[in-house]
Order: C-alpha cells, then structure tokens, then sequence
C-alpha cells in the first residue's frame, strides 16, 4: 500500500490548476482548506488563468492580504497579482441575493425576507451554508468571467456535507413537513388520504402547543411565500452537482497528519471515488518534514552520547545539544506522522499526495500563500 | 474564578474553535473529576460517537451508563430528546405513530433548530437537577462537550430566541429555568478551549467577548497542546546570535558528531523554526492573558502515536495538578 502512496507522493497538483474549470477544497475543520484554496488560486493566476477564489471565513490577516474588507459579495482584484480575484462568501447574502433573484416580485421578495423564521432559516437549514455556496459558484460558472473558479468549503463537521447538501435541502424542499404547510387542503382543514391527515392534524395540534399559537401559521406563510422558487432550487443544485461531476472539476481533499482528519480525508476519498467526481488529489497539510539529505546519517545514537556530553557546556554547548535533540524528536515526530497517514489512508489511492509541511508561523500574506504554494504545485 | 474550582460547578460547557480539542479535553475534564471522587457525567451532544471512539467502548445512546467506574456517559440525540420530551408531555400513546414522530423531528431540526438546543439543554439541566432519595444530587459534575465557538451563543441563545418565537407552551416555561442554570456562575461555567495559534487565539478572543455579554460565566481557559520551550534565554541567544554553521559544526565534531556544512546550516534553520513557534506560543499567550483576565489551564502536546484513552488519562493528569493546590513542602 505505501508504494501507491509513493507514487502518488511524486505527483503534484500542478495539472489541476492548470487546466481545472472548478477546484473544490475540503475536508474536515481547521486543516487548511482556505489556505489551500488561496494558495491553488494563486498558483492558477500565475498560470495565466483568470482566476477567482471564493474564500469562506478566512482569519482576518488573510483576509486582508486578499484585499477582502468587507463581506459585499463584489469579487475584488487580489493587489500585486495579475488576473486573481477574491471574495468571501458570506451565507446571509447570498441567500437574499437568491431570494431577490428569482422571488417572483420585489414585494414577494421583501415579504419572504421580512418573516420572522427567515433569519433563522436562512442560517439554520440543514446545509443550507454548502448550498449557498454552491448557488454562487453557479454564478460564476455562469458568468464566464473565469478560466478558474477555487471554492473553499465550509467548516462543517462533517466532510460529506458539502456533497450531501443539494441532497439535503431537496429533501427538505419536497419532504412531508413543507407539503403539510404548502398544501392548501391541509391548511383549511379537510382531510386528503386518511393516514397522512390523521398524523398531520395530531401533529400540528401537538405542535401548536409546544409553539403556541400563532407561530405555526407564520411558518405556513413564510413557506407559502417561497412558492414557485422551489423548482428553481432543486433545479440549480441539480446544475451545480453535474458541474461538480464533470470533468472540468477537481476535488482537493485536505487533510493533517492525525487520525481524525485522515479518517475524514479517507471517507471523503471514498465517497468521490463511489459517486465518479473527479478527485485532484489529496493534501497533508501541516506536516512535519523529514530530515534533509545532509543530516541522513544523523544517527540517534552518536547523537545521544553527544547530547549528554554538551549538556555540561556553555550556553553554546547546551544550545548545540537541544539542537541535536530537537532534531531527533523532529525524525520521531515526521516518522509518527508517516505512520499514521500510511495507516490512515489504508486501501486508498489518491492519485497525488501532496505533503505541506508546518510553516514557521500562520500563513496570512501573499509570501506564505506562496510558500504553501511551492509545494502544491512543485515546479520543477 | 479559579482554576483550583473548576471541578466546584455543577455544569461545564466545553467549547472553542473547531479541532482544537474540545472533545479531549471534556474527556479528560471528566476523567479528572472521577478520579477525584465526583460522580461525573460526560456528554456528547452532536452525535459524532467521538467519546466512544476515544475510549474504545460500544457505542453510546441515549440513556447513560456507567462507562467507567464513577464516570457516566450520554450521548444526548436531538432526535431522541425530542421523541422523549413529546412523549412527556403528550402521553407516548398520541405520538407513537412513526409519521407524527418523523414529522415532528423534521419540524424541530429543520426549521426551529432553537428548539433542538432547548431541548438538549433541556436534558442536561434534568440531569443536572436530579437528586438521589437521599436527597443528594445525583451527578456532580456534568461535563459536555458543547458545539465548537462558532455556535456556541445561538446554542446557550437557544432558550431565550424560543421565548421570543414561541409565545406559549411547555417550552416556554421550561426555557426559563434553563436561563437560570445557564446564567448562574456557581453553577455553569463555559470553558473555552485554544491553541497558541493566531487563528484559535482570535476566535476564543471574540468567543469570550461573546459569552461574557450574554451574561454566561467563563470558567478558565484551557490552553491544549502546549510545547515545552527547550532553550532557556542564554541558549536562545546563543542560537540566534552567536552560533555560526562553522562553529556549529566545530562543536558538534568536539562532542564526537560529525556533520557536513550543509548539515549546520540545516540545523540552524531547523532551530530558527522551532524558535518561532516558540515565539508564537510566548506572543499568543501574553495576548491571552492581557486581553481575558482569565486564569489559564495548560496541558501539554502529547508525542504519541495514537490518541485514545491512555492520551486522555495522560490529559487527566495534568488537569488533576492544575485544579490541586501546590503543597507546601
Ligand atoms: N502549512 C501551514 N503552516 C502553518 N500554518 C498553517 C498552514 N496551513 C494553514 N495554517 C494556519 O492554520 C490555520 C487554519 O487554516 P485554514 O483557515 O486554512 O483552515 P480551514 O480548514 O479553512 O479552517 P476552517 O475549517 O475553520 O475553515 C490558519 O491560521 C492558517 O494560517
Ligand atoms: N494535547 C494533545 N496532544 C496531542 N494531540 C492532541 C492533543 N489534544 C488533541 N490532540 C489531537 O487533536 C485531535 C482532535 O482533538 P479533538 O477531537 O478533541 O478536537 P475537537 O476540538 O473536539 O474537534 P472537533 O471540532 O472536530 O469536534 C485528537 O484526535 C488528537 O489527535
Ligand atoms: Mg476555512
Ligand atoms: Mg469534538
């Protein structure tokens, strides 16, 4: 198995960004998914390509190096790069800009974002955050603005989400709970099949006292005023999945070097595998390298002995020695970390496996984006 | 606020920014606070099977067992919650048919996710209020291990924003009493779990502003994943300014190891890395400290293989020297 890793280690990420209409990164919170999907930008406007990156959350300092002040939903130009742009996606925007889009009037439009569920909704929905973003890449993809569309994802506890998401808000859209508001028979009263109206009038009263009165009917009219809107969601998640399933798309799995990203990294994996999405590779993120060629022959034992001789020394000496020590706990470390990402991703074969490894400091400027940069896309 | 009373409350709420180790570090929280004698729940509430996972037990449910002596697990499912709560209030009888359940449970968790948290919390002040015959409460200490930063406010929030959708009901009385636990700094405390990295330092800044003006009590901060510094001032300096490859080498060839040139320098850089993170747990800390007024609780990065039960009895320790007064010898 480690020899399909070892071949996928001597691959890169370069073609993806080279040719890829759509790259999506993902995988489970905090491993690097927005740095990655900046730095793979970065490398695509390098390229030549015109570019953007669609970044969600990012640290504010990172934020600020893209040019990104504020959340206005405008694609900015990222200064000192030729042909890259940047926008942070912010969900509650993007939800009243479809809303304003294809609501039937501007009456309608106010009314639906009026409602007092809306706010709650529009940020609650089970994968309404993946969804959303999806309906902007739509956008873009749509546009032709760009040879390169980079999508972050959002932090969500699950990877899976992000693909589950149209699923998911389809379900909802066609699920039993909305056809019991959306139904008008329902609503005045009368009965339609015995068996759902003999639920849902148990329901609805045993839901009105747990909510009181009033509310339940609020609901109603807040998903009565999304009427007529509901075909065109399915219909674009719909778009976006086949756009996400074609050829022109790469998915970049992110992940670090411990058990709980590299199980998500491997479900994910998977699951593009299963699904036939085309996968770019995998990510390591945050590694810690190997020794260098010059200090190979380092060995852990001439080192021990000479540790303890230089404890005794001068600050010079002690110096030299927590060197030789850091250095062998950083072989340690790097050779756990192997291990665990070999045994992480048993039975799997990314195709390329990318390893970045643990910067010094956090990465929040071009130079760093760079940086990680350098390793995604090897130039050589 | 203490650090020595943190196992004193009778709820702590584990949060903070997303893989920092929330989860570890509520595991260990509650292993320490078993050891100590306190009869300890540890709850898991989004249903990852994260606990049984870390300790490498059957799967949890939604009824609590005895996972280990004196220490309790639960994993509180919305869905169930919900199921348990309806059939409290209207007899298991009207609402045992399967479409009202789903229907209801679609309802709550798709469109008034406020009243899922309700109903989380619902269960944990129930727990949190039981008491044995003897009329001791039942638990000590209850341990959850609460959404990540990002969702922590519209989750402890959850009670208040029912009142204000939902003007009557069960609910509503019941939201009340869950302010009132959850407001109470003897009883709940939140504690917020960080790294030293810019990121998760930012968002339990934030996290804590957040908190504090919702009026929720902070218990100490858990720092996770601390490395020891290695160089000592003199040694630092020593790095940073006097040593050069060639003297390096020198030195190292002295003491009976040989490395090329290139190998020096790769030392030295190797150290220059190492120094900066070191700087940045130094810088990260200090702003922890000026900007909370919190006292921190710090637990060290563990150099192991894997991450399991003996890792958090290792965390356990360490929250167990924290919350125990120095000796004076
Ligand atoms: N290779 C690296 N070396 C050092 N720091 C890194 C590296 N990659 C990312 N970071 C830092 O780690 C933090 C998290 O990275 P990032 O924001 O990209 O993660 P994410 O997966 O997008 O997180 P979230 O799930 O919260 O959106 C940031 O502070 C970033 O600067
Ligand atoms: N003190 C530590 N030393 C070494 N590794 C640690 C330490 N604490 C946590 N980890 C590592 O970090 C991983 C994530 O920890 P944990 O699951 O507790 O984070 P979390 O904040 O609960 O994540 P999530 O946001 O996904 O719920 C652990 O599986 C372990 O590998
Ligand atoms: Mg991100
Ligand atoms: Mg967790």
């Amino acid at each position: 198995m480690s020899e399909v890793l070892a071949a996928a280690r001597k691959r890169d990420l370069s073609s993806a960004i080279a040719e890829a209409h759509v790259i999506v990164c993902t995988g489970s919170g905090g491993v690097g998914k927005t740095t990655t999907a900046a730095a793979l930008a970065l490398g695509a406007a390098h390229a030549g390509r015109r570019t953007i990156v669609l970044t969600i959350d990012p640290a504010r300092r990172l934020a600020q190096s893209l040019g990104l002040r504020a959340l206005d939903h405008i694609p900015r130009p990222v200064k000192g790069v030729e042909g890259l742009d940047a926008m942070m996606l912010d969900m509650k925007h993007t939800f009243d800009e479809v809303i304003d889009r294809h609501a039937e009037d501007a009456r309608r439009a106010r009314r639906i974002k009026s409602n007092r569920f809306y706010q709650q909704l529009s940020g609650s929905l089970a994968g309404t955050q993946e969804y959303m973003a999806m309906e902007k890449l739509y956008d873009l993809h749509m546009g032709g603005a760009y040879d390169c569309i980079v999508i972050d994802t959002p932090p969500t506890r699950n990877a899976l989400d992000f693909l589950d998401a149209p699923k998911r808000l389809t379900d909802f859209l066609e699920g039993r709970f909305l056809k019991m508001f959306l139904n008008p028979g329902l609503k005045a009263g009368r009965t339609i099949g015995r068996a759902v109206s003999f639920g849902t009038g148990v329901f609805m009263r045993a839901a009105s006292k747990i909510t009181g009165a009033g509310v339940l009917e609020d609901l109603g009219d807040f998903f009565h005023s999304f009427e007529g809107m509901y075909e065109g969601f399915k219909d674009r998640a719909q778009a976006v999945y086949k756009l996400l399933s074609s050829p022109g798309s790469a998915f970049v799995v992110v992940a670090t070097p411990e058990p709980p990203a590299l199980r998500e990294a491997r479900y994910f994996l998977r699951r593009l595998e299963q699904d036939g999405m085309p996968t770019a590779g995998l990510v390591v993120n945050r590694v810690t390298l190997p020794p260098p060629p010059s200090l190979k022959g380092l060995s852990a034992r001439k080192a021990g002995a000479a540790i303890a001789a230089l404890a005794d020394g001068g600050p010079e000496q002690r110096a030299a020695g927590e060197l030789l020590s850091l250095h062998l706990d950083r072989v340690d470390v790097a050779r756990r970390e192997r291990q665990a990402v070999t045994k992480g991703l048993h039975g799997i074969d990314p195709q390329v496996l990318v390893d970045v490894p643990r910067l010094a400091g956090d990465v929040h400027d071009l130079e760093g984006l760079e940086a990680v940069g350098a390793y995604l896309y090897r130039t050589t | 606020m203490d650090v020595a009373s943190l196992l004193d409350r009778r709820l702590l709420l584990v949060t903070g920014k997303g893989g920092v180790g929330k989860s570890s570090v509520a595991a260990a929280v509650a292993v320490a606070s078993a050891r100590s004698g306190r009869r300890t729940c540890l709850v898991e509430v989004e249903g990852r099977h994260t606990f049984s996972q870390l300790f490498g037990t059957q799967a949890w449910d939604f009824s609590e067992w005895e996972f280990r002596p004196g220490l309790f697990g639960l994993s509180i499912d919305p869905e169930a919650s919900l199921r348990e709560y309806l059939d409290m209030f209207y007899g298991a009888r009207h609402l045992s048919r399967v479409v009202v359940r789903s229907t209801a449970v679609e309802f709550a968790t798709a469109a008034a996710p406020g009243i899922k948290d309700v109903l989380l919390i619902g269960k944990v002040k129930e727990m949190e209020r039981r008491r044995d015959d003897d009329g001791h409460f039942h638990y000590d200490l209850i341990v959850v291990d609460a959404p990540p930063t990002g969702r922590i406010v519209n989750f402890l929030r959850a009670p208040d924003a029912t009142t204000e959708l939902v003007n009557l009901g069960p609910i509503r009385t019941q939201a009340q009493t869950l302010i009132d636990m959850l407001m109470d700094a003897e009883r709940t405390n939140v504690v917020l779990v960080t790294l030293l990295e810019e990121m998760p330092v930012t968002e339990t800044l934030e996290g804590a502003h957040a908190l504090r003006d919702m009026g929720v009590a902070l218990g100490p901060v858990v720092v996770n994943r601390v490395m020891p510094e290695r160089f000592d001032d003199d040694e630092r300096k020593a790095i940073t300014a006097d040593l050069d490859p060639a003297g390096l080498q020198a030195m190292l060839a002295d003491a009976g190891v040989r490395v090329s040139p290139a190998g020096a320098d790769d030392l030295l850089t190797l150290a220059a890395g190492h120094l900066g993170r070191e700087e940045l747990q130094r810088t990260s800390r200090e702003l922890l400290e000026r900007r909370l007024g919190l006292p921190l609780l710090e637990l060290p990065e563990l150099y192991t293989d894997d991450f399991a039960e003996r890792e958090v009895g290792l965390l356990a320790d360490a929250v167990t020297d924290a919350v125990t007064p120095d000796e004076v010898s």
